[in-house]
């Protein structure tokens, strides 16, 4: 469902050098899948799923979604992919049942459809209790709930997640996981990063991990953890391994 | 469950109604689209008001304040100053005398000494001296003769010898009645004949109209005010979007940049809109109240109030949408509302300030000023509302003005809407970190080619070193051309070189076409679209303005033909043809050029950097009036500067063009002003011949196919790659 084969994005520095953000990315996840990508700061996570959403053109290899390349079918991809960043905000002014309505209008809802539609992802993110407060009184994980329910609003089959629960606690971070669970259930294609591995450790079906725009390791917990040890001490091996980026 | 896919502009609708829900509900929105205008224009009529109201009611206190002091002195001082108080007890009530005659009225008897005294001080407005037989005189047969001085000190009344002269005539009259009684006359003698003015039916009082000077001022304020209204749409419309961190997930959309600017801009635009007519209710409301303010005597009449409030409407709906237009496109770039804030601010003061161009006499008359984005909505607003102008024969009719304004905004707003959209697909602009940013004086990083922002910088900096030169440079031409071509093209082009550090071999376009054919063949393709340009030009000028040209430019001509006469012909080709042609072409077909067309640039943005760069290039000239020519040959250049990929054949075409005056006289047989050619020449020409513009037609063609011909399966290397190959 989402594939990236090769994927290379260099681009300029702020000192007027090329940056190799993404060097030879390849990674795939299946329907019903949900993969974790694991990286530090600046080791092409953010880039690489700014590339899959479009976001981004490749500077050479391929990022595939449902079948559509992000660069010779931009419009393909948004169709199929549901996106969430790690800057992602909500306007302060709209309620979520409004936010939701108008991305819904965006990707051609009928009205009807549009309607049962909204009601139905405000069940599912439990925002019932604030559909119709003005997002800017809502707390971070109800914004955060409202930004996953906007990347779901025309049901796609894949989902990329850039740090989803950076900015939440712990209750908002395991009530947003628990709905990533269910969405995989669903038969969804799920790749999210982050940077809490403790909280994906067991919930993930696979992890690839990037460091200096490579991937570095990838495989199943069982695959990466060694000796009764957790992921993050999976990571630091991988990294450690790959040397300087 | 797959969406379907929307109509052309469903998505643009979608932005738009979700923004404009945004936008009503930010209070600073509210507040300048709807309170500063209702706010704003009964504050200028209650000021214009009061300060009318206090301007008549100063000049009212002063008539009513007039005083004459009379110092007398002499042998019949006392009996003269008895009579002249006796006449004063009875002022005139009609005629001059009556309104020349003094408020206050002080007459004395006084020393010789202290009456001049009083009349050095100012105590005194008039001395008189009376001296013996005066009042004999006065009552019998003769003539009474007094000497009178003005006081050289006084400040107050300057109509203190309009108030003298007014009470000399009462004395005399009143002397005259007393003579025509001591001789037994009836009163009738001395009146034979008394007229009355009254008003005929129907008469209408005429009052002073302060509408046509109202009427640019508001019309400014309006043009202000409709542009602040897209202010803090377009800062929440895509920086605010940058901020919020809400961008990413619209450029998710499933439809084009193209749209989601469209959107963008539908709302601004609406909002905009929104502030036009709030500012129009409000001034419709405040002149129906503020007419009841003015003092007596005075209107706001205009020449034709419903047609020319028609043609206001529209012409300002065209600036609304420019407005919005510019302020999406200047905020576009910026990562947040404050960044934002900071770049347009400066625009709009700009662009106010482009907009007060329409209020100048001598400017607001020209008719070709409705292509001027801000500026021309006013003109022609003002020629519709106050009629033709009295500093400027208003030569076309103001359809066709409103006709050329609608023109102009809408051209640049698509132009604007494109370039914005394109902003937004720049991956620079869009994920620019804190990093990115510029720090004060720090040099910024090396780049192949120029910004965009950076592409008009050596032109401004050019014409502000011009402007402030102008007082100290040379007026020999042989000077004054190398000075003006290093201060105003080649001193900023060889700063921003040596501050950007681009490559100059990509940027400037230093390289020739490949192959020895394809050098001449662009070379002399060059060479004739060139020449025919020139004379094209001057046909299209002849057509559009006449004969009639403006001091300046026969100053610039004549200077220009004193430089023929005087020096040999080499030395006039080098500094009218060649200086000029190398070093404008290195800024604007290579620098600038470069800059707005990018590094690989598509097609669309290859002709909208050209189109700017012509632009640019025929502003600097700063001669209006050489607007279309120099535009012509800006286009043309940058044309040929894309097409070959060198600036070389842009060079020999700018030189060649500016070289026609050098070659006519020479074909004219060295007879400036002698024939057709030689008219042509120096500008004086008043007709071409049809040949000669057949020629010149024939010639572009001609030349046209020629570079067209160089440039089929052209192989741009890598290290000079020109822009608009991709």
């Amino acid at each position: 469902m989402i594939e990236v084969r090769d994927l290379v994005k260099h681009y300029r520095g702020g000192d007027g050098g090329i940056v190799r953000a993404v060097d030879g990315v390849s990674l795939a996840v299946e329907a019903g899948e949900m993969v974790g990508l694991l990286g530090a700061n600046g080791a092409g996570t953010t880039t690489t799923l700014r590339v899959l959403a479009t976001l981004l053109r490749p500077t050479a290899g391929t990022a595939l979604v449902a079948g559509c390349d992000s660069s010779a079918d931009p419009v393909g991809v948004r169709r199929r992919l549901g996106y969430v960043s790690a800057t992602t905000g909500v306007p302060d002014r709209l309620t979520p049942r409004e936010i939701l309505t108008s991305f819904g209008r965006l990707h051609g809802l009928a009205e009807t459809a549009l309607t049962d539609r909204v009601g139905q992802l405000i069940g599912q993110l439990g925002l019932a209790s604030c559909a119709d407060r003005p997002a800017g009184r809502l707390s971070s994980g109800q914004r955060q709930r409202v930004s996953v329910g906007r990347a779901l609003v025309h049901d796609p089959p894949a989902l990329v997640l850039d740090e989803p629960t950076s900015a939440l606690d712990v209750i908002g971070s395991r009530d947003l996981l628990d709905l990533l669970t269910t969405l995989r259930a669903e038969g969804r294609a799920i790749l999210l990063s982050t940077h809490r591995l403790h909280e994906i450790e067991h919930r993930c079906d696979r992890f690839v991990v990037i460091h200096g725009g490579r991937v570095v390791a990838a495989g199943t917990r069982a695959e990466l953890v060694r000796d009764g040890g957790e992921l993050e001490d999976a990571f630091f091996a991988a990294v450690a391994g790959a040397g300087a980026p | 469950m797959m969406a379907a896919p929307g109509g052309r502009f469903t998505a643009a609708l979608a932005i738009a109604r979700r923004d404009l829900v945004e936008f009503v509900r930010d209070r600073r929105t509210l507040f300048v689209t709807l309170l500063l205008p209702m706010v704003t224009y009964p504050i200028v009529a209650l000021s214009s008001a009061l300060g009318l109201r206090t301007a008549v009611s100063d000049l009212e206190a002063k008539a009513a304040t007039s005083t004459l002091a009379v110092a007398v002195s002499g042998a019949e001082a006392q009996p003269f100053v008895v009579r002249m108080r006796a006449v004063a007890e009875t002022p005139p009530t009609a005629g001059p005398a009556a309104a020349d005659w003094p408020a206050t009225l002080e007459i004395e008897a006084l020393q010789d000494g202290v009456a001049a005294g009083a009349l050095l001080t100012g105590v005194a407005d008039v001395w008189v001296e009376a001296g013996a037989g005066t009042l004999a005189a006065l009552d019998g047969d003769g003539t009474a003769t007094v000497s009178a001085r003005l006081s050289p000190s006084r400040d107050a009344d300057p109509g203190a010898e309009r108030h003298w002269e007014a009470l000399v005539r009462a004395v005399s009259a009143d002397a005259l009645r007393r003579r025509a009684a001591a001789a037994g006359l009836p009163d009738g003698f001395l009146e034979p004949l008394r007229v009355t003015i009254v008003d005929a039916p129907g008469t209408v009082v005429a009052t002073a109209s302060i509408g046509p000077t109202l009427a640019a001022s508001v019309l400014v304020l309006l043009a202000v005010l409709t542009l602040t209204g897209a202010f803090y749409p377009a800062i929440d419309a895509i920086a605010g979007e940058k901020e919020r961190g809400t961008i990413e997930t619209l450029l998710m959309a499933p439809c084009s940049t193209g749209q989601i600017v469209l959107g963008k801009f539908l709302a601004v635009f609406v909002v905009t809109l929104a502030t036009l007519a709030a500012n129009v209710l409000s001034i419709a409301l405040t002149a129906s109240a503020a007419v009841r303010m003015l003092p007596a005597g005075m209107s706001m009449a205009l020449a034709d109030l419903g047609g020319g409030s028609l043609v206001t409407l529209v012409a300002f709906i065209g600036l609304a949408a420019l407005a919005a237009a510019t302020c999406l496109a200047v905020t576009t770039a910026s990562k947040s509302g404050k960044e934002a804030q900071n770049t347009l601010t400066p625009v709009i003061l700009l662009v106010s300030a482009l907009a007060g161009t329409a209020m100048l006499p001598g400017l607001r008359g020209n008719p070709w000023l409705s292509l001027v984005p801000f500026a021309g909505q006013i003109v022609v607003s003002r020629a519709a509302l106050v009629g033709p102008d009295a500093d400027g024969g208003a030569a076309l009719p103001v359809v066709a003005m409103l006709g050329l304004t609608l023109l102009s905004a809408l051209t640049l707003t698509w132009i604007l809407l494109k370039g914005t959209a394109a902003m937004l697909t720049d991956e620079d602009i869009l994920f620019r970190g804190p990093d990115a940013a510029p720090r004060g004086l720090a040099r910024p990083a090396r780049r192949k080619v120029p910004s965009v922002a950076q592409g008009a910088i050596p032109v401004v900096a050019g014409l502000a070193l011009v402007w402030y030169a102008q007082g100290i440079g040379p007026d020999d031409m042989l000077l004054a051309i190398p000075v003006h071509q290093a201060v105003a093209v080649v001193l900023p082009l060889i700063a921003m070189l040596w501050w950007q550090r681009v490559d100059p071999t990509t940027t400037l376009g230093l390289t020739a076409p490949r192959g020895r054919v394809r050098l001449v063949t662009s070379l002399l393709g060059a060479a004739l679209v060139g020449a025919g340009l020139f004379v094209v030009s001057a046909a299209v000028m002849l057509a559009l303005q006449g004969t009639e040209v403006s001091p300046a430019i026969r100053s610039l001509s004549q200077r220009l033909v004193g430089l023929i006469r005087e020096y040999p012909w080499w030395v006039s080709a080098g500094l009218m043809a060649l200086l000029p042609a190398v070093a404008e072409e290195l800024l604007y077909r290579g620098w600038t050029l470069a800059a707005f067309a990018g590094e690989s640039p598509s097609r669309p943005r290859a002709a909208a950097a050209v189109v700017a760069q012509a632009v640019l290039f025929a502003v600097a000239h700063l001669l209006p009036e050489r607007f279309p020519a120099t535009l012509a040959l800006g286009l043309a250049a940058g044309i040929v500067r894309i097409a070959t990929g060198s600036i070389l054949p842009a060079i020999v075409l700018h030189a060649v063009h500016n070289a026609m005056p050098l070659v006519l006289v020479a074909l004219a047989g060295g007879g400036l002003a002698d024939g057709d050619l030689g008219e042509l020449a120096i500008g004086t020409a008043t007709r071409l011949p049809p040949a000669v513009l057949a020629g010149a037609g024939l010639s572009i063609a001609i030349g046209a196919a020629l570079i067209a011909a160089a440039v089929v399966g052209r192989r741009p290397t890598a290290a000079a790659e020109p822009p608009g190959t991709r």
